[in-house]
């Protein structure tokens, strides 16, 4: 089981995780293979598409071009870990309501990507938003819905924000 | 009790008070998709899995002589590898002309073609393998250009006569009287290219051995064609295969054509070996070895007289076909029955031609060989105009088909044509008038331009082929309703959809009802494509629940005490219309009709009446029904760099009834990205046959910002007498008219006509500066005022 492989742990979705992994893995394979996270997705493999998006340390990267053994001691987030207590992300509820989501392949990371910007920027203009998903690529909405639903979002967390 | 199909389909059609009808309700998949649990074919993923991965021919065109193996036995005694010596059944998947392998056996006919599987526990290893499979070919000569290819010596299929697999043909009138009496002539020639689907999820399949045959878990678009080729493949009865949709991550028509063959290979080594094996193809196999839209070639020349009207057309298509026949007859044949466009025309003559040249095959494409016709169609419109000296959206408006019109085929509309107001909508709306003289006096390095086309798309199956709807409809002891269909849900939003007919028809909320769609455990109920999805797939839902109701009126009759007549159901509750104080719940009238003993399952069967066609002529009945589009683009071109910014849609849409506004804004918008894309940037690159862009580096398809505003639809609601509640389609509309209404502005900002998609910026910069001096020397030489 072990024989070649190497030790790598990391904290996923606020969890500590210990596991092996071939040296030259990815972390994409890492999570969908090994740790049974098929959120993310594989869409190209080669950092094209954005669908494999997870958060690194709060970043948002392509988990296709990442060697597994480098997350040694990083926080990785993905769509399972930004749902609190059973309750929906804002985006998450957005993104229904919006209307953006058809196959959903390209969601996960879209919605991760979108928390991203989010989080630094929770006002962010037009243009930002569509800044911050280019590498993101969806082939079913044409991306109106998307952005419409980062900019309810954006307007959900800060309503909440004055309020609390 | 009304039992007659058309009479409750018109009851419904009448109904002007809808409870969920026409409402933006969410998605029933979406909460699964925001969480990440939805399950896509790969996510099937487990251990002790066999995964297969494709050995590719690097030939477009050879004899394949010896396929050594040794490698991948060596490289581990776990892998194997098959080829088409494997197949236990048929090595044919042919869609209609049986001209197609799964894996290739003694001959490959383009560069990429399937020629075997490597088969490994470990999908990285199974990739290795591939490298390592030696084949020795005997190349022969290619033909890559279809016009050549229509003449040739060189055949891709030895044993017919010709490259051509097949002609289509449509006249009407006289076009040689319908050109002498016209006063201006257009005659171009117009080139389209292969579009891949870029999906975002790639092809796969995964299989499982069963106790008499394969389950079969696919991204796919009509499991029953996928259990009919599987089975064919296996030489096992169908009833040995059973085939399930996987959630699909975006399909367009692809995987109508791949799902099935996906499912075939996945399912040869899990019946072989015994194991569960699973099949996917990565980004690059999939761009070079998946079916894409047909390249086309449309000569075209049409006439019109000094009062606005078209007197004449003549068209000669010709379809790339690559190395299969596929879908070819389907979409040169729907291409040619539309090639006038929603116009009225007296005189016609469309003659086509599907032809086999050594490239990787045509598939269906959302919009299924229009897009290019209506392409040369809408460009010919704008320039007949011109030289009529007439605006193009008038010019339109006095041709445009309306109820009692007849079309290309002579096929006569009786109702549900709303193009016209669609288009006289859409004017109004973009402020046509107004843009077209004020961008016109424009100048600077940044012009504006707008520009209008419209589309049209026949309604259910092509070429006159057999079209019903099928559901069946149970409801169990909690009143909890599953309905079957075969229709399957392909990031669309069709379920979600036929969700709320069934909600609307049993008067019960949503949250009650489970779609359980695209597996063959439910009644084939035909393909997912040509727009039938919502609409023909609706009618079966509406008509197993109108059985339904049937069956329990007497029981709640009983219970309300009133007649069978006039109980109703609604908002959950069941009551009577005579006093509507008195009523019971659903589930109430459920248990009593199950203590009854009233068995509450239906089945809701529609064959679509279609009329007679003559093919010798190419006239007659086409499509039941067709749904219309209207686009108006505004674009901006920099004429530095000959790059077109597309910055406003206005689409207007008359697809009969809107079931759910919300879903279908979001397939104008997605189809106008993919029809931008198409006019703009996706072009597959080829040399000699070998696709040399098969990533999103190279390929590249729309991102946010190339995205323009997209209003608002307009939706003219033309009823289509047998559709549910009077849809018709929608996801393939918006796509159309893109392209041409993308071009036609750019020629009204500059003044220069692209007849080749798509229109790169480097093509356009050409075209502008060849136009500028040319006119520079018609100037010098006095031949031009
Ligand atoms: S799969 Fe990683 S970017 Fe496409
Ligand atoms: S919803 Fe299908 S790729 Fe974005």
């Amino acid at each position: 089981m072990k024989e070649g492989k190497v030790l790598v742990r990391f904290r996923l979705n606020g969890k500590p995780v210990e596991t092996f992994t071939k040296p030259n893995d990815t972390l994409l394979n890492l999570l969908r293979r090994n740790l049974g996270i098929t959120s993310v997705k594989r869409g190209c493999e080669v950092g094209e598409c954005g669908a494999c998006t997870v958060l690194l340390d709060g970043n948002p990267v392509v988990s296709c071009l990442i060697l597994a053994p480098t997350v040694e001691g990083k926080e990785i987030t993905t769509i399972e870990g930004i749902s609190k207590e059973g309750e929906l992300h804002p985006l998450q509820q957005a993104f229904i309501k919006a209307g953006a989501v058809q196959c959903g392949f390209c969601t996960p990371g879209m919605i991760l990507t979108a928390k991203a910007l989010l989080d630094k920027n929770p006002n962010p203009s037009l243009r930002e938003i569509k800044e911050a998903i280019q590498g993101n690529l969806c082939r079913c909405t044409g991306y109106t819905k998307i952005i419409q639903a980062i900019q309810l979002a954006s307007k959900e967390i800060k309503s909440s924000c004055i309020s609390d | 009790m009304e039992t007659d199909p058309y009479k409750l389909l018109d009851k419904w059609l009448k109904t002007k008070k809808f409870n969920v009808i026409g409402r933006g309700m969410e998605r029933t998949d979406a909460l699964d998709k925001v969480l990440g649990r939805a399950k896509y074919v790969e996510d099937y993923f487990s251990d002790g899995m066999l995964f297969g991965s494709l050995v590719k021919s690097e030939q477009s065109h050879a004899l394949i002589q010896h396929i050594d193996i040794s490698g991948v036995e060596h490289l581990s005694d776990s892998c194997s590898v098959f080829t088409a010596e494997d197949i236990p059944g048929t090595n044919e998947v042919g869609y209609t002309i049986p001209d197609q392998p799964l894996l290739a056996a003694k001959k490959v006919r383009f560069h990429g073609e399937p020629i075997a599987l490597v088969v490994a526990e470990d999908p990285d290893l199974a990739k290795e393998g591939t490298e390592l499979v030696k084949i020795r070919y005997k190349p022969l000569k290619s033909v890559f250009d279809p016009l050549e290819a229509i003449d040739s010596k060189i055949r891709v299929h030895e044993e017919q006569g010709s490259n051509i697999v097949l002609k289509t043909h449509s006249s009407k009138g006289n076009i040689v009287e319908g050109f002498s009496k016209s006063d201006v002539l257009v005659k171009h020639t117009y080139r389209t290219h292969y579009q891949d689907h870029a999906y975002l999820e790639t092809e796969g399949a995964v299989a499982f051995p069963a106790s008499n045959g394969v389950r079969v878990i696919g991204s796919i678009q009509y499991p029953h064609l996928a259990q009919q080729i599987t089975a064919r493949v296996l030489g096992i009865g169908t009833d040995q295969v059973e085939v399930v949709q996987a959630v699909v991550g975006g399909a367009f028509g692809g995987k109508d054509d791949m799902g099935p063959l996906l499912c075939a290979q996945a399912a040869l080594i899990a019946f072989k070996l015994g194991k569960p094996a699973m099949v996917t193809y990565s980004r690059e196999d999939s761009m070079i070895a998946h079916c894409k839209r047909d390249p086309a070639v449309v000569e075209y020349k049409s006439g019109a007289t000094r009062d606005g009207k078209l007197s004449a057309i003549e068209a000669r298509i010709i379809f790339d076909s690559g190395a299969y026949a596929n879908r070819g007859p389907f979409t040169l044949w729907r291409a040619t029955m539309h090639a006038s466009g929603p116009y009225e025309v007296p005189n016609a003559r469309v003659e086509g031609y599907l032809v086999y040249t050594n490239k990787v095959f045509q598939g269906s494409f959302r919009g299924f060989g229009n897009p290019p016709v209506q392409f040369a169609v809408e460009s010919q419109m704008d320039e007949l105009a011109e030289k009529l000296g007439m605006d193009p959206l008038e010019f339109r408006l006095k041709n445009i088909l309306r109820k009692g019109s007849r079309t290309l085929t002579n096929q006569l509309l009786e109702d549900s044509v709303g193009i016209g107001e669609a288009l006289s909508k859409a004017k109004e709306k973009s402020n046509w008038k107004e843009k077209r003289t004020e961008y016109r006096k424009a100048s600077g390095d940044k012009v504006k331009g707008i520009g209008v086309a419209c589309g049209w798309h026949g309604i259910s199956t092509s070429q006159g082929v057999p079209d019903w709807s099928n559901a069946l409809i149970k409801i169990d002891r909690e009143g909890k309703v599953a309905a079957y269909t075969g229709i399957t849900e392909i990031g669309q939003g069709t379920h979600t959809g036929h969700v709320q007919v069934v909600s609307e028809v049993l008067g019960i909320p949503t949250d009650l009802i489970k779609i359980e769609g695209g597996t063959t455990a439910a009644p084939d109920t035909g393909a997912t494509h040509a727009s039938r999805g919502m609409s023909v797939g609706g009618i079966g839902l509406i008509l197993a629940a109108e059985k339904l109701k049937q069956k329990m009126e007497k029981t709640a009759a009983r219970l309300l005490a009133c007649t069978s007549s006039q109980v109703r159901f609604g908002r959950g509750l069941v009551f009577s219309a005579k006093s509507p104080e008195r009523s019971i719940r659903w589930n109430d009238l459920i248990e009593e009709c199950y203590k009854e003993k009233i068995e509450l399952s239906a089945e809701g069967y529609f064959g679509l009446p279609k009329g007679k066609f003559d093919g010798k002529k190419g006239q007659g009945f086409a499509y039941p029904t067709f749904s219309y589009i209207v686009n108006v683009a505004e674009v901006e071109v920099d004429l530095r760099t000959g790059m077109t910014k597309v910055l406003r849609i206005w689409p207007a849409l008359a697809s009969g009834k809107i079931i759910n506004p919300v879903q279908v804004e979001g397939q104008v918008e997605g189809a106008i990205a993919q029809g931008l894309g198409y006019a703009l940037m996706e072009e597959i690159a080829l040399k000699d046959g070998v696709v040399l862009n098969p990533n999103f580096t190279d390929y590249l398809i729309p991102t946010t910002f190339d995205m323009p505003e997209i209003e608002k639809p307009i939706y003219v609601e033309d009823l289509f007498r047998y559709g549910p509640f009077g849809a018709k389609g929608v996801g393939e509309m918006s796509l159309i008219p893109t392209p041409s209404a993308i071009s036609n502005a750019v020629y009204h900002a500059t003044g220069s006509r692209i007849r080749e998609l798509p229109a790169t910026p480097e093509k356009l910069y050409w075209t502008i500066k060849s136009a500028a001096e040319s006119r520079t020397k018609q100037r010098k030489e006095g031949t031009s005022p």
